[in-house]
């Protein structure tokens, strides 16, 4: 038996509870579920592992919450300091591997449960969104265990799983997933519960739209097609699964483009401190955009723009507590700029606007693939059907995966926020990033309203303003 | 044929020759520079020899219509107007709500160009079916009620006469002198009454029932129905604007330690004087309705009524918020009974109350340092807290009497001919108006760089935001964030200037339903890009006006020294500006304008903005 080990580190507490009270708020773990461990050395070098506690409370971590292992011995005290620590030391030995974390990610597994009987080989999960897809891989793993937690089936099958991919869905209880770091392993969490959440979003509009088709005697398209009154189909709906097949084949045509790899280095990098009220303005844009769901974890963009140079936030959605790289950049194009960055450059040169957001709301993401009944693309524009929103904006215009990037900026002028299908939002504010930020927390509320409308079989058509569609 | 929305037809009169023209309005003028102010700026560099005396008879003065007057749009039926100032020596621009406005457009020009001095006093009759310039030796000394009550006599329902006019103070070339229509509302700042008084002329009556063309009505009524609902969401221009006026805003104001005190010295004050000149006080004590302007759902002018020591009551309108900070506080004063019966005789007069208050506030300072003297002053101790002098300077001034001859110059002249220009809180000899600079940056830039010295109104209403604008709001002490939202809110103020609407719904919404709308009246596609590359032709011309008028950047686009030296607290810091941080936002400001860092536009930029620049 190992001797029973408490420490503390100041550090390493600050970061797992700020993980875990995230983690809480994005609302991927119940209030004792779940589990974070990475590697450390302590004073004296030594390598360690540090988990949380079984049953603690990830939104309220204690300081004894934490326990310290080493590599090589995993009990602590009489207990395993978690179910699941066997694997996470597994994880860990992985190449590359400093962290790993477990989330009841429930937005995926509602997206990847069935009703086959067990044991079962679910197929891989399928994301149709870009950060998913492109950090996580066009297909990822899920695998289904007689004792989904902490068994010895899950310690042999997850470490290979997580060999080959960043992240991997237990049927019916969650995710694990490895990292360079602690922030990076919550990075893939909530884009894979964010995934799931878009899928789901698609999946109810296209069954609500097939209902209404039926309603409405409406042919359907050849593809798919079915009598009118025929049931609805069981399972993942052929326009959804056709959805998947697509952008498996070709990403790059229904992707607006492929996010920067993820960059653990510049983590804490803060290059303007002495600007204590734009610094401020970051923190509670990006605290917004993460709670709010307005985009997950450290995804999207924002700026502000100086006369020769840009404050620019690359992981935008950032909670107070963890907070996220705060950079200041020329404003000229330079080498090494990634895709994001250079069109928040072009937008400036081209514009007037003094702030910008790109941001993934999921809501918007899903809606964007939305087709009236009867009709064969998806939707142009979003036309508000709330009072707010179609006052705010008669119409927010959705852009295809491709475009002419003057096109973007000419509707952000016009518009100030447009929507990418397969490539997020991006918003403007002509004086403040918090005019900015108004544009997708409205925009996510305008798509809710919308897509509960359809789900609940009424006609959109019938609801949105008409003076909306000349704009 | 005219562009839709305008009547295409641009009457010019000289006065000294009588000589009436009409022009057709150049359809390339009103793509670049649109209407209201940009169009006027543009008719005005045309015609005008920067070089020109402002009380001379080649000044010219242009007042232009929009696109939008004339339209259901909320709050279009403003008019503008462009001279060069007698106050600054450069551009003046000034802009009023009111009535008159809206019934010039309605005579069926788009704008009116003066020049000349005509030998006796005049005023010009305008209506579709006639121009006239008519012996006005019968209005020549009677105040602006009286003028505005005789010209616009004799008008019948749905006919009404509408008149521009000035004051004695305007006609004894007070260099702050207004020109005012509904006899309150007022083209206000740099002395355009002045330079009517120097061209002899009292004032324009207008009456008309022409109507403007609507290219696509389904767009531009969406962009109004758009308009409408967005004032009457936001709070502040939905209720508080209505119920307090724009002193509403003085509690607020000074919660940010931002309200002035004692000629700029501070920004410290006793809550409950305060609370005495408050917007919530004018409501309580003097406030019988509330008024607005044509077409305006936001309702701000304040009419009101006092009680004279005789036991009068006496009515008139005011005070707004620049009025009673200026007349007051800045003035250590804070009793409402003198700050609104010498706003009221200030309205009578023709007197601009934002550099009256400024003006008073410095010879304030000056008597209590020994500067101005008794002699000078013919006994009276001008001393901070006075309000009882108020009324009693604002007709010295008016008509140039004793000190009122000194006061009649602005703060500028009267400190210098005192031997401290220091003391003078000017920008380009314009006062600086109710907001202390050292509580925000952005503003504190605007006043450095408006084209027509410290005003915020036209060097961006940074303040507004930081406290009211919601969404829109800009960090205060951020010197890297103020050039580029200064400039974008100079913008805002340009294009709400060019299309004839109230700055106040700026509290609501920025340029987008504007963009809808225009396009909807015109036909043509003026998107908010479009829009904001004509607001940047606009400073462009303006700046290029001054710099020819002999603006030197280095010295006049800066803040009097107190406001580098004398810290304030604000939000529990001193707060100053030091000239090292006023060179960089500066220089960084023009650099978002595409100026050189010296502040001046070169030949290839013009070139960009198709700007012609004018011969030497």
């Amino acid at each position: 038996m190992a001797p029973y080990k408490w420490q503390t580190s100041e550090d390493i507490f600050r970061l797992f509870h700020s993980i875990g009270r995230a983690s809480l708020l994005y609302d991927i773990q119940d209030s004792h579920s779940g589990n974070m461990a990475r590697r450390w050395k302590n004073a004296q070098g030594e390598e360690m592992i540090v988990i949380t506690a079984t049953g603690s409370q990830k939104g309220d971590l204690e300081p004894n919450h934490l326990c310290y292992l080493s590599p090589g011995e995993t009990d602590f005290g009489y207990y395993k300091a978690s179910s699941e620590t066997d694997i996470h030391v597994k994880i860990l030995s992985l190449p590359g591997a400093q962290a790993s974390m477990h989330a009841h990610v429930k937005e995926l597994i509602m997206a990847t449960l069935d009703d086959q009987p067990a044991p079962k080989t679910p197929p891989p999960f399928v994301p149709v969104d870009p950060l998913a897809f492109y950090h996580l891989g066009p297909e990822i793993p899920v695998d289904w265990f007689a004792v989904p937690s902490g068994s010895p089936e899950m310690a042999k099958t997850i470490p290979a799983r997580l060999a080959d991919h960043p992240l991997t869905i237990i049927y019916g209880h969650g995710a694990m997933t490895r990292g360079r770091t602690l922030k990076e392993t919550f990075f893939n969490l909530c884009l894979a519960n964010n995934a799931g959440y878009i899928v789901r979003l698609i999946e109810r509009q296209i069954r609500s739209t097939r209902a209404k088709r039926q309603a409405l005697k409406i042919p359907e398209k050849q593809e798919n097609s079915l009598p009118p009154e025929a049931p609805l189909p069981v399972g993942q709906p052929p326009e959804l699964e056709e959805l998947r097949s697509k952008i498996k084949a070709a990403p790059d045509t229904y992707f607006h483009f492929r996010p920067a790899p993820y960059e653990p280095d510049i983590e804490n990098r803060c290059d303007f401190p002495e600007e204590d009220e734009i610094l401020k303005e970051f923190r509670k844009t990006g605290n917004r955009l993460f709670e709010s769901r307005l985009s997950p974890f450290h995804t999207g963009s924002m700026s502000v723009r100086g006369v020769d140079y840009l404050l620019y936030a690359p992981q935008a959605s950032m909670p107070y507590e963890v907070g996220g790289p705060l950079l200041k950049l020329p404003l000229v194009q330079a080498p090494g700029d990634d895709t994001e960055l250079l069109l928040h450059k072009k937008i400036y040169a081209e514009s007037d606007f003094q702030a910008l957001i790109h941001a993934y709301v999921p809501e918007a993401e899903a809606h964007a693939h939305f087709i009236y009944p009867g009709e064969e693309t998806p939707i142009e524009k979003i036309i508000p059907v709330d009072a707010e929103g179609s006052f705010m904006y008669l119409v927010i215009p959705v852009l295809p995966p491709k475009f002419e990037e003057d096109r973007l900026i000419s509707l952000l002028h016009d518009y100030r926020v447009v929507v990418v299908r397969g490539g997020g939002v991006w918003a403007v504010g002509g004086l403040s990033l918090s005019e900015a930020l108004h544009h997708p927390s409205s925009l996510r509320e305008i798509c809710l309203y919308r897509l509960a409308a359809v789900e609940r079989g009424l006609d959109l058509r019938k609801m949105e303003p008409e003076k909306a569609k000349k704009w | 044929m005219a562009i839709p929305g305008y009547h295409g037809r641009v009457l010019e009169i000289d006065l000294t020759t009588g000589q009436i023209k009409i022009e057709a309005l150049a359809s390339e003028d009103v793509l670049l520079y649109l209407g209201g102010r940009g169009l006027a700026t543009k008719l005005f560099y045309d015609r005008i020899d920067p070089a020109t005396d402002p009380l001379g008879p080649d000044n010219v003065i242009v007042i232009a219509s929009s696109p939008l007057v004339g339209s259901q749009a909320p709050t279009a039926g403003r008019g503008h107007m462009v001279y060069k100032s007698p106050l600054t020596g450069y551009i003046g621009t000034s802009n009023s709500g009111g009535t008159w406005g809206h019934t010039f457009k309605a005579t069926g020009y788009d704008a009116l160009i003066i020049r000349g001095r005509a030998s006796y006093p005049v005023f010009i009759d305008l209506s579709p079916e006639k121009i006239e310039i008519l012996d006005a030796s019968h209005l020549w000394g009677k105040n602006v009620p009286e003028s505005t009550d005789i010209l616009t006599a004799g008008s019948t329902p749905g006919n009404l006469y509408r008149a521009l006019v000035i004051g004695p103070a305007g006609e004894n070339l007070v260099k702050y002198a207004v020109v005012a229509n509904d006899k309150n509302r007022v083209y206000g700042r740099g002395g355009p009454g002045a330079v009517f008084g120097s061209k002899n002329l009292k004032g324009i009556r207008v009456r008309g029932r022409e109507k403007i063309t609507i290219a696509d009505e389904a767009r531009y009524r969406s962009g109004v129905d758009q308009a409408i609902y967005l004032l009457k969401q936001a709070p502040i221009t939905k209720r508080l604007m209505r119920e307090l006026g724009t002193a509403g805003l003085i509690l607020l104001i000074n919660v940010i330690n931002m309200l002035p005190h004692r000629n700029f010295l501070d920004v410290n004050h006793d809550e409950d004087k305060v609370e005495r000149i408050s917007g919530e006080a004018i409501a309580r004590g003097y406030l019988e309705k509330a008024g607005s302007c044509y077409l305006c759902p936001i309702g701000c002018q304040r009419h009101t009524a006092v009680k004279t020591p005789d036991g009068q009551i006496h009515q008139g309108e005011g005070p707004e918020y620049e009025t009673t900070v200026l007349m007051g506080p800045v003035c250590d004063i804070y009793d409402l009974d003198y700050i609104i019966q010498a706003n009221y005789l200030a309205n009578e007069l023709g007197l601009d109350t934002v550099t009256f208050g400024g003006t008073v506030a410095c010879a304030m300072e000056l008597y209590e340092k020994g500067y101005l003297t008794p002699r000078q002053t013919d006994g009276l101790e001008i001393r901070f807290g006075r309000g009882d002098l108020l009324e009693k300077l604002v007709e010295l001034t008016a008509y140039r009497q004793g000190i009122g001859s000194l006061l009649a110059e602005g703060s500028y002249r009267l400190a210098a001919a005192c031997g401290h220009p220091e003391l003078a809180m000017q920008v380009k000899k314009l006062e600086i108006p109710g907001y202390d600079p050292r509580a925000s940056y952005a503003q504190a830039l605007g006043y450095m760089t408006s084209p027509t010295g410290a005003c915020h109104l036209r060097g961006g209403y940074a303040v507004s935001l930081a406290f009211f604008g919601g969404t829109k709001e800009i960090p205060r002490f951020s010197l890297l964030q103020s050039p580029i939202a200064i400039r974008n809110m100079q913008n805002t103020g340009i294009l709400q200037d060019s299309l004839g609407v109230c700055r106040f719904t700026g509290f609501s919404f920025a340029i987008e339903p504007w963009a809808r709308i225009v396009s909807g009246i015109t036909g043509y596609d003026f998107s908010t890009a479009h829009l904001e590359e004509i607001a940047n032709r606009i400073a462009s011309l303006e700046r290029l006006f001054n710099l020819k008028a002999g603006l030197n950047p280095e010295e006049e686009d800066v803040l009097p020294l107190r406001f580098s030296e004398i810290p304030i607290m604000s939000e529990g810091k001193p707060r100053a500006i030091s000239r090292e941080n006023m060179i960089q936002m500066r220089r960084d400001y023009y650099r978002a304008r595409g100026w050189n860092d010296d502040g001046r536009p070169d030949d290839s930029y013009l070139k960009q903005m198709k700007i012609e620049r004018k011969k030497a």
